[in-house]
């Protein structure tokens, strides 16, 4: 048994900054391997066929209006629910867990409770638990440079050639 | 003629489609054989004085704002020492290529651009900041890749702000055309980050001349239509990677491009 999977799709562009994209896929069995091209030939043919057909009808496309309070939102909405749904971890913490399980790592490994929180209502006027995504990177990276090691050059005049790095663009 | 590696579809999906980022998107757009070179490829070139240049100087901000944001502010004279150990060191990871009796005059170049900014800077020093080159990264709909940064400073009440040097002063339509991409992943960064949109965004041009000057450009919030852009840009780049369609885009920036030889022998690949 000879076993063809053939895929067509297709991605055209729209007004507005839009695509849309329709592909089918095909499995089908042969039973003589000199069927093959002919079998391909066709399905790529009644594919083609198919997908024209149906991405013809564009559905919804966005006007010039669109995105500023009279129109369909969908794309937007869909980045702005992400932000907000991973946005927290609904245990009081506002950071990633990733940084929750560092933060309270270090402050573990280096028993730095009362520092910890210091440090971040000096830099946020807002408690450790409080701190959203971006103020909590800033927090562990000053954590890690005065208490963990890791020495920015500011806070390593005294000989060492290590570096804090704002890390790859 | 080079050869240009043959590399799986399923690398290039895990390496180059897992994330996008603003610089990688603006290569691809403005050059896809550039892109192939520089991300496919990985090919190494030695920095050149000017990308070095703004390294340092936007190292010695980095630290400016550091400063500011533990309480223990900096003065132009406490970072100088500083920045000469930096200046030296930084090139035993990534050499230069510079030419005879280049380096001090860059060095001296890239000081100076410090300095101008410390003396000069709209930032007054008691504010503190919300963020000092923080990476960032978030999901984007539709399997795009996720989208990742470095944001180099964000100042209170979410102004998103971008250190640039520059050889000459850029005018305000243009920078900020040009600088659209950028801007509108951090907006997005930023947001994912923070639960709320970026108020603004500046871009601080250091500007190169004889006497070392600095441009501010104000940009507004994010508006959808430029996200809808952006999000098309990224689709661009998924389709044109996926289909491997790194061709080249010949343009007056061709003169400063470091593949600028390679791009010469190549002769049609990859297929």
């Amino acid at each position: 048994m000879i076993k063809i999977i053939t895929n067509y799709s297709k991605r055209l562009g729209l007004p507005g900054y839009s695509s849309h994209q329709f592909s089918i896929s095909c499995e089908t069995e042969l039973t003589n391997v000199s069927d093959v091209a002919a079998e391909s030939a066709r399905l790529y043919e009644t594919l083609q066929q198919s997908v024209d057909e149906q991405i013809q009808t564009t559905g919804f496309v966005p006007g010039s209006d669109y995105g500023n309070g009279n129109g369909h939102v969908e794309p937007i909405n869909r980045l702005k629910t992400h932000a907000i749904k991973t946005n927290g971890n609904g245990e009081g913490w506002h950071c990633s867990d990733k940084q929750r399980g560092l933060i309270v790592k270090l402050i573990a490994d280096h028993d730095l409770e009362d520092v910890a929180e210091e440090m971040s209502q000096e830099m946020f006027n807002s408690s450790v638990k409080d701190l959203n995504k971006l103020q909590a990177s800033g927090l562990i990276e000053r954590i890690l440079e005065e208490h963990a090691g890791k020495r920015s050059n500011q806070r390593a005049r005294n000989g060492s050639n290590r570096y804090s790095n704002g890390g790859t663009r | 003629m080079i050869a240009l590696a043959e590399k799986p579809k399923e690398a290039l999906a895990e390496d180059i489609l897992s994330k996008v980022s603003a610089s990688r998107l603006n290569c691809f757009h403005s050059c896809r054989l550039k892109f192939y070179f520089r991300y496919v490829l990985k090919l190494a070139k030695p920095a050149t004085g000017a990308l070095h240049v703004g390294k340092a100087v936007h190292w010695a901000l980095q630290q400016w704002s550091k400063a500011r944001w533990y309480g223990q502010p900096l003065d132009s004279e406490s970072i100088k020492p500083d920045f000469d150990i930096h200046w030296q060191s930084s090139q035993e990871k990534d050499p230069v290529a510079w030419e005879i009796d280049e380096e001090q005059k860059q060095k001296d170049k890239a000081w100076g651009l410090v300095d101008m900014y410390l003396r000069d800077t709209p930032i007054p020093v008691e504010e503190k900041p919300e963020a000092v080159e923080v990476s960032v990264e978030t999901g984007l709909p539709n399997g795009l890749p996720r989208l990742v940064g470095v944001i180099d400073l964000v100042r209170p009440e979410g102004v998103v702000v971008d250190f640039k040097t520059s050889a000459s002063t850029p005018l305000i339509a243009q920078a900020i055309h040009r600088n659209e991409t950028q801007l509108t992943a951090y907006g997005i960064l930023h947001r994912e980050a923070t639960g709320r949109d970026a108020s603004g965004f500046e871009l601080h041009h250091l500007i190169k001349t004889k006497i070392p000057k600095l441009v501010v450009t104000h940009v507004g919030a994010l508006t959808d239509q430029r996200e809808q852009k952006f999000l098309r840009q990224v689709e661009s780049y998924v389709d044109g990677v996926e289909r491997e369609d790194f061709v080249p885009a010949p343009s007056l920036a061709c003169g400063s491009c470091e593949f600028f030889h390679e791009c010469s022998m190549w002769s049609g690949g990859p297929q």
